[in-house]
């Protein structure tokens, strides 16, 4: 009964009875029937087998080893830092002379990937090593502190007794020398000058891995200043260049790359504005590759070729040199003599006295000032390698107590390496300023870790005129110092380098300009836009003098039966990133191999049906090159476009005490080059190649059909016939002799015309298109019904590759492996086919099979809108979007290869292994062939390069060109926020943003005012493989050449 | 009645077999202890597959990468050797359904084993779609089942779908033929058996008792499942084909390819029962079931359809010339004088020419020359398989990116692995069930046995066939819907009649009906054997003892068979070489006496000399 005042509801308070009795039963329901409930009858032996099976079950699941991944959340979050969004900054990429102004694209504090700087360069493209310096911050071998060799091997230090250490060697009355490559940086040069300020005896060689002595000299005695010009490809009408690979690997081309593709118009197929490059060369190089003519001579008769065109166009002098050698220069001639003013010599000569012959002819025609200028001269390029051989001399002769290598190897790249290595070993003491193993460091006492450029504050002055920025991207992943502030260190200077930096700038570069008022604002300004060009640059003229002193300077020419000449790759230069993995598989443009230098050998069509190289040898074959006096094995690659008795073999290669990646692939021929007056020389008359002697295991190259309708002339018949063509057959039967002519070139795959046959030929593209289209209407279901109703509404991504702008640099395949991800496989597996690569360059020989034209093409996944991939697939893994694209499914792939069987472009790739260690099992993990130990993306350093956009593939799933599907998302989201549509200019795709010639539009097909829609317009276009009805998205267009037939005679 | 048969017709079951002879002959093998050749044999498939299984294994945690297909040529010797052995499969389904529904007798001396390589050869074939995929783990994706994915489909697009549909079909289906035609023999088996032996072989029997009903459904399934089979024969390499056909790779998009490949499985398929019989028949003795009549059959069947198959290469390669299209016509050119142009004069050689050998009679019922020529056509199709895939995948539409491609370690040992699988699996098979259906056989004795059938006149008189009054009696006597065993006691057992005409029965061995009426034959028939050189009166008694009474019967009789004639038969005959006997009994029965006179001049006591 309740009796107090308290209640709880009504029925407490009328003291309703059966609330009264439930307040006495707590637990409303009878106990026991709970005990019946079904789900809890059991009993202690169902406990026990609970038990049994819980604990084993458990320890059975628990037996399973799953990786541990870290992923460790930011304890305070950074302001600038939104996760998942990426930040941009402005900075420069230095390698030795070599200078890009860029953006770094950084996710969560990383830099994951390097984009042109499009403020500052012509079209923001990048070169291929700038693309790939983002993986080198990564490198996994670069050091991670001071180092001191204790005995033979180096033991970690640090700086403090590092820089004692140094301090110590310095002090004044040492004799001190400073060994580095070209530096660009003013401020750099600064703190190098603060050491001989600080320290008396200490004096700076600079030498570069590649020389332009040369023509450094050839213009100091020309114009009085010690420099390169610049060189304005846009406006030559006529290019004439003496083995300068202006475009790959000779200066730094981004920018030249532009010019020479604005040069070459064809936008409006009836007025075509369109240069003629004839390119004199022994070797196929991606300059030549490019050329409209090339006149082969061998590498000795460079020189005779250089003075006899100086001589026909200066006048006097004589010059001996094969008469059909003759004749083609007599047109070159002629044709340069035409274009006057616009006309344009360069040459990559060594040699001084041919380097001021090629002076001397652009002064005659009028070139300075309009196509080549000294007043804003290129500074990429300060070496002289004749004081390395100085050097040896003074050490020899015990003069130096301390030698410092800044940034650089002379023990790989420098000729003279042996003799240098072996007067170092007089030196007290060896200091290193280093990134990363080299060579060189390797015989120093002392190593001083130096900052990636993506780590340090800086600057970078490529021209007179034009200084960029650097600022870091990412705080020092190691214990390591940026140059100033190394040798701040041993001046004892405590200014940070950010200070140096700007303190130098404001004094000196503030007074350069009137845009902004106070130093802070042009500092901030600066920084934010990469840096600052100005046109002024010091004025020089002309005053060379007659040119038969110069002739009779001239390299003689050899009579040896065989040269070879040794030249740079695009990807490689002279070793200086060798251990960068994304450069070592890139292929080479023009032979298309990678990992290794292979020997370029002269290859001819026998009449019949083969294709023959020197000796005999074949794509693969092992040979003993002996130069000199030294032996090297390498394995051969047939190459056209070389001169007869020429062989060639690139540089940058075979090094010795670099990381796994780079270690003993390939061959260093550095110590073969001749050293004459101290200036290398590219070449050698001193060479033999011995037969195959054996068959490369791994012959990596990417491709092995390399010809698109070559032109030899049948021995039967003397009818000229597609010799690639008869090189199709390999057995006859006693049949077949010239094999099936049209196999190759009646593919619609690559179009090419002379400008003089092109309105014939955009006839002719045009009937043939016109057929396919036929062809293609006479479907089931109507193509354009479809397109109506699933593309008129939104976007419709297309691309279009204009093969007339691509010179075939490989930027954007270096560029797509960056952005999405794409795994290194490794020696062994690219010469198994199981190359990665979403993107490649095929690169096809035309015409005369003895001096061809190169169409390169780039290859990605065409998005075809009937795409032959989709409907194969038995599980749905690749299916087409709203948007045209054609997409990848990773986690539903089976791989069953079905859709890359099916590819007409062979563009879909197999995870054949896991080569980015994303499976669960460890042994399926191929090393790069190289190290055992570690595979690609297999360490946490590496991995920090991955895109996080980008899905890593696991092993055993087909992917493929996305179109940067993760981009357009971005895009979208973007134009979303702002509450606009997106127009196709807001995305570009990492291979379209890297391109330095703008040779790819990516866009909105359905963006009718668009840049791609524009490019659409061109009657030069064409759809590759257009009547098999894929409906391919991506549209080529034809290659138009300039060749002057007569020269062919 | 269907048990007429024309004179010209051979015998498809020799040696004057009894009913009880044929239980005999055909059950023993599973009863008897294996012998030193089927132990050897058996060791070897057994490691031969133990190798397959350590390449799967390999290839599962290593990845395909250990297999050297690359970017080019996505797929080699797995799915040729996948395509080559749905294809050896087919012979089986072709002999069981389609020659069932035919009225071909002769199938029943190799349908049993043809059917179980069906079987055999479809599991080997199926093992590869598993394999050769990157992640064989989710290979379930494949299946349609459901799920919370969305629910997430397979693309019904697919011919790769369609190939898991047929495949699993036409297995099923097999298996079912296959089984159901086993039911009456391991009940037969069964009523021989002990122990717990028998109690297996009753399980698997279905306690099957023989009776009248059984046989009528028995019939009647076996006929539904023939009818379903018939269409399989054609679906399954018509669609096998369409994983190629539907493609838009030069060399693979081709409408001839659904007749063409199912002639060439069928082709494939009776290569390889051909190798398998002609081991078999010998192993075990059964030369009596199949006979040189049945390798001749099935060699017309190969000669038929290897001239399809040669004809479809032709086409394709008028085709390519006529379509005028590029790319096709130089995936055929390439195809014959390209890289690969090894394996395309392999396959011509093999497939087109060689067969035509069997236009000739003596090639054609020649032991040693089938069993050749069928090891080369099975090679041949293997060669083709190769040759539509790899060669047209290594070259196909854009030049930079031709490839070459040869198989690694790994690949071979799978290849190896799946003989391993197939030979386990026959082996064990010879062990466990009877190699040729002992109901079907007997079916067609009566009409077919060679004491039955067959030209049983005398002498050089030709043409009508007398059928003895004994016989007629006999008929109509064994009409009766009853059936004994072996010994005679009236019984549900297996020793039964037939599919066709279900209704005669045997009386087994206590019966003299069967003896009498062979030896009435034999007296009527008779003709003088001595009159062959070599013969004399001891041998010709021993031949008339073995159902050999006239100069037609001899013949048509091995020089094998006479041989064990006279090896099983009392007294020493080891100076006798019957090779020349047959050649003088033709002669003798055609009346051809004066040749026969030359011939014995020749010959040297009936040797030739």
């Amino acid at each position: 009964m309740q009796n107090n005042q308290v209640w709880v509801g009504q029925k407490d308070l009328t003291n309703d009875q059966e609330f009264l009795n439930s307040i006495d039963r707590e637990f409303k329901d009878d106990i026991t029937t709970l005990e019946k409930a079904p789900e809890l009858q059991g009993n202690r032996r169902d406990f026990l087998k609970m038990l049994g099976f819980g604990v084993t079950a458990a320890t059975v699941a628990a037996g399973c080893d799953i990786p541990v991944k870290k992923a460790l959340p930011y304890v305070t979050k950074p302001d600038s830092i939104i996760p998942g969004v990426a930040t941009f900054y402005a900075t420069t990429f230095v390698e030795g002379g070599d200078v890009e102004p860029i953006l770094v694209k950084t996710r969560e504090g990383r830099p994951i990937k390097i984009e042109g700087n499009d403020s500052l360069s012509k079209t923001g493209g990048t070169s291929a090593r700038a693309q790939a310096s983002v993986l080198s911050l990564y490198n996994i071998k670069r050091y991670r502190q001071p180092q001191l060799k204790d005995g033979t091997a180096f033991a970690n230090s640090d700086w403090a007794t590092i820089d004692k250490k140094v301090k110590d060697a310095l002090k004044s009355g040492n004799k001190v020398k400073v060994i580095t490559n070209t530096i660009v940086s003013p401020t750099s040069k600064k703190a190098l000058a603060s050491l001989s300020e600080n320290y008396s005896g200490v004096s700076v060689i600079t030498y570069d891995p590649v020389s332009y002595a040369g023509i450094l000299d050839a213009n100091l005695a020309d114009f009085g200043k010690r420099a390169i010009p610049t060189y304005h490809f846009d406006k030559a009408k006529v290019i004439v260049s003496f083995d300068a690979d202006f475009l790959g690997s000779w200066l730094p081309n981004g920018d030249v790359s532009a010019d020479y593709i604005a040069g070459r118009d064809v936008s409006d197929v009836t007025a075509v504005k369109m240069s003629r490059h004839f390119q004199v060369e022994s070797h196929m190089s991606l300059t030549g590759s490019n050329a409209d003519n090339r006149v082969l001579v061998r590498p000795s008769q460079m020189g005779s070729a250089i003075a006899y065109l100086a001589s026909k166009i200066v006048g006097g002098g004589n010059v001996q040199l094969p008469p059909t050698i003759k004749s083609k220069l007599d047109k070159v001639e002629n044709q340069l003599r035409a274009a006057g003013s616009k006309g344009l010599v360069v040459s990559a000569s060594n040699n001084s006295a041919e380097q001021q012959l090629v002076n001397a002819i652009n002064h005659a025609i009028g070139a300075y000032g309009t196509t080549v200028s000294m007043n804003n001269a290129n500074l990429s390029r300060q070496g002289d390698e004749a004081d390395l051989g100085a050097l040896i001399t003074e050490l020899k002769s015990n003069a130096i107590d301390v030698v410092i290598f800044n940034q650089c190897n002379p023990l790989y790249d420098y000729a003279g390496a042996a003799a240098l290595a072996n007067a170092l070993t007089k030196v007290k003491t060896k200091i290193a300023i280093g990134y990363a193993d080299n060579e060189t460091n390797a015989v120093c006492d002392i190593i001083a870790p130096v900052n990636h450029y993506l780590e340090s504050w800086g600057d970078a002055q490529p021209t007179e005129g034009t200084i960029y920025l650097q600022q870091p991207t990412i705080s020092k992943i190691f214990d390591t110092r940026q140059l100033e502030e190394i040798i701040m260190g041993w001046t004892g200077d405590t200014t940070q380098a950010v200070d140096f930096l700007k303190t130098s700038w404001k004094t000196d570069r503030f007074a350069t300009q009137s845009k902004y008022l106070s130093p802070t604002s042009f500092w901030e300004n600066s920084l934010k836009k990469g840096g600052q060009v100005s046109t002024s640059g010091t004025a020089a003229s002309y005053n060379g003098g007659g040119i038969s002193g110069l002739i009779s300077r001239v390299t003689k020419p050899s009579t040896s039966e065989l040269e070879i000449k040794f030249f740079e790759t695009s990807q490689m230069a002279n070793g200086q990133s060798a251990d960068n993995p994304w450069l070592m598989e890139m292929p080479d443009p023009v032979a298309r191999t990678s990992w290794g230098n292979y020997l370029a050998v002269p290859v001819n069509f026998d009449g019949t049906r083969t294709m023959v190289g020197l000796n005999n040898l074949k794509d693969g074959d092992l040979v003993e090159v002996t130069v000199g006096d030294i032996k090297y094995t390498v394995p051969v690659i047939q190459q056209f476009g070389m001169h007869p008795e020429t062989v060639a073999l690139a540089l940058g290669y075979g090094r010795s005490n670099s990381s796994p990646v780079a270690n003993d692939v390939g061959v260093n021929v550095n110590a073969s080059l001749p050293i004459v007056n101290g200036r290398a020389q590219y070449f050698s008359d001193r060479v033999s190649v011995t037969n195959q002697i054996g068959k490369e295991k791994s012959f990596s190259c990417v491709q092995y059909h390399h010809t698109y309708g070559v032109k030899g002339t049948d021995e039967a018949t003397g009818e000229t016939i597609n010799a690639d063509e008869a090189a199709t057959v390999f057995v006859t039967y006693g049949a077949v002799q010239q094999g099936f002519q049209g196999a190759i070139t009646d593919r619609s795959v690559i179009y090419n015309s002379n400008v003089k046959d092109l309105t014939d030929s955009v006839k002719h593209l045009k009937e043939k298109r016109g057929h396919a289209q036929y062809l293609n209407d006479q479907g089931m279901y109507p193509y354009e019904e479809y397109m109506e109703d699933k593309y008129s509404q939104g976007h419709h991504w297309g691309m279009h590759v204009d093969l007339n702008s691509c010179t075939g640099c490989g930027a954007c395949t270096v560029a797509c492996m960056a952005e999405n991800n794409v795994p290194v496989v490794g020696k062994r597996e690219v010469s198994r086919h199981h190359e990665m690569t979403w993107l490649r360059i095929d690169r096809y020989y035309y015409g005369d099979v003895e001096n061809p034209n190169v169409v390169y093409q780039p290859m990605m996944c065409q998005h075809c809108d009937n795409a032959p991939c989709e409907n194969v697939c038995p599980v749905n893994a690749t299916n087409h979007s709203s948007e045209g694209l054609n997409q990848m499914t990773y986690n539903r792939c089976v791989g069953t290869r079905y859709c890359a069987n099916n590819c007409p472009y062979k563009v879909r790739r197999f995870n054949w292994m896991d080569y980015t260690t994303a499976d669960l099992f460890p042994a399926n993990q191929p090393a790069m062939g190289l190290d055992t130990e570690i595979p690609f993306y297999g360490d946490d350093l590496t991995r920090m390069v991955l895109n996080p956009d980008v899905t890593v593939r696991v092993r055993g799933v087909i992917e493929k060109c996305s179109f940067c599907v993760q981009r357009l998302q971005e895009g979208k989201l973007t134009a979303k926020k702002e509450g606009r549509r997106l127009q196709d200019s807001d995305v570009k795709t990492a291979c379209a943003a890297a391109c330095n010639t703008d040779a790819i539009t990516f866009g909105d097909m359905n963006n009718k005012g668009g840049d791609l829609s524009k490019k659409l317009k061109s009657p030069l276009n064409y759809i590759a493989l257009e009547e098999i009805n894929v409906k391919s998205s991506v549209t080529y267009t034809m290659k138009v050449n300039n060749r002057d037939i007569t020269l062919d005679a | 009645m269907s048990s007429y048969v024309s004179p010209i017709r051979e015998p498809l079951i020799t040696g004057s077999k009894s009913y009880h002879d044929i239980t005999e002959d055909l059950v023993s093998p599973t009863e008897k202890v294996p012998s030193a050749s089927w132990v050897i044999g058996f060791v070897l498939a057994i490691s031969a597959l133990a190798v397959g299984l350590f390449c799967i294994a390999w290839t599962i945690w290593h990845g395909i990468g250990t297999w050297n297909l690359n970017r080019t040529v996505g797929w080699g010797w797995d799915i040729t050797n996948f395509v080559w052995w749905i294809g050896i499969g087919h012979a089986g389904t072709l002999i069981s359904a389609i020659l069932l529904l035919f009225r071909q007798k002769w199938r029943t001396g190799v349908n049993r084993a043809a059917e179980a390589m069906t079987i055999f050869a479809v599991i080997c074939a199926a093992l590869f779609p598993g394999i050769h995929v990157g992640r064989a783990w989710v290979v379930f994706y494949f299946f349609p089942y459901p799920n919370t994915r969305g629910p997430l489909w397979p693309n019904f697009n697919s011919p790769l779908l369609w190939d898991l549909f047929a495949i699993s079909t036409y297995f099923t289906v097999s298996l079912l033929f296959w089984y159901t035609g086993l039911v009456p023999d391991f009940a037969t088996v069964r009523d021989r058996a002990k122990g717990f032996r028998k109690k297996i072989y009753n399980f698997l029997s279905f306690g099957w008792t023989g009776a009248a009903k059984h046989w009528q459904r028995w019939e009647y399934l076996s006929l539904v499942l023939a009818g379903v089979a018939t269409p399989l024969v054609l679906s399954v390499h018509t669609i096998v084909s369409f994983d190629f056909a539907t493609s838009v790779i030069p060399g693979w998009h081709t409408t001839i390819f659904p007749p063409y490949f199912v002639a060439g499985a069928i082709f494939s398929g009776f290569a390889m029962v051909l190798t398998l019989m002609i081991v078999t028949r010998k192993i075990l003795n059964l030369q009596d079931y199949i006979t040189i009549a049945h390798i001749e059959s099935m060699n017309k069947v190969i000669l038929a359809t290897g001239t399809i198959v040669g004809v479809a290469y032709l086409t394709e390669l008028f085709i390519a010339w006529y379509s005028g299209y590029v790319y096709e016509q130089f995936a055929f050119f390439n195809r014959a004088l390209g890289p690969y142009w090894w394996s395309y004069f392999g396959m011509m050689a093999c497939n087109v020419i060689t067969p035509q050998f069997f236009w000739f009679r003596k090639i054609r019922r020649s032991i040693f020359w089938t069993f050749l020529l069928s090891i080369v056509v099975n090679i041949g199709m293997w060669f083709e398989r190769f040759v539509i895939i790899a060669t047209t995948l290594a070259r196909d539409y854009l030049p930079s990116s031709w490839s070459y491609y040869s198989p690694t370690w790994v690949e071979m040992g799978i290849y190896l692995g799946t003989f391993g699988l197939f030979f386990t699996f026959y082996l064990l098979f010879t062990r466990v069930a009877p190699v040729v259906a002992i109901a079907e056989v007997k079916s067609i004795l009566k009409s077919s046995g060679n004491q039955y059938s067959g030209k049983a006149e005398p002498g050089h008189h030709h043409a009508h066939v007398t059928v003895d009054p004994h016989f007629k009696s006999y008929l109509n006597k064994s009409s009766y819907d009853y059936a004994r065993d072996d010994k005679g006691n009236l019984s549900y057992g297996s020793t039964a009649p037939s599919r066709t005409s279900r209704l005669v029965e045997d009386e087994g061995e206590k019966s003299s009906t069967a003896s009498t009426l062979a030896s009435t034959a034999s007296t009527l028939a008779a003709d003088d054997l001595k009159k062959i050189e070599g013969i004399g009166p001891k041998i010709a008694e021993a031949l008339n003892a073995s159902g050999i009474t006239t100069f037609a019967q001899l013949s048509e009789t091995t020089t094998e068979r006479l041989q064990e004639i006279l090896d099983t038969s009392e007294g020493n005959y080891k100076g006798n070489n019957p090779e020349s006997w047959a050649m003088q009994a033709k002669l003798a029965a055609d009346g051809n006496w004066d040749e026969l006179k030359d011939l014995q001049e020749r010959l040297d006591g009936g040797k030739f000399a």
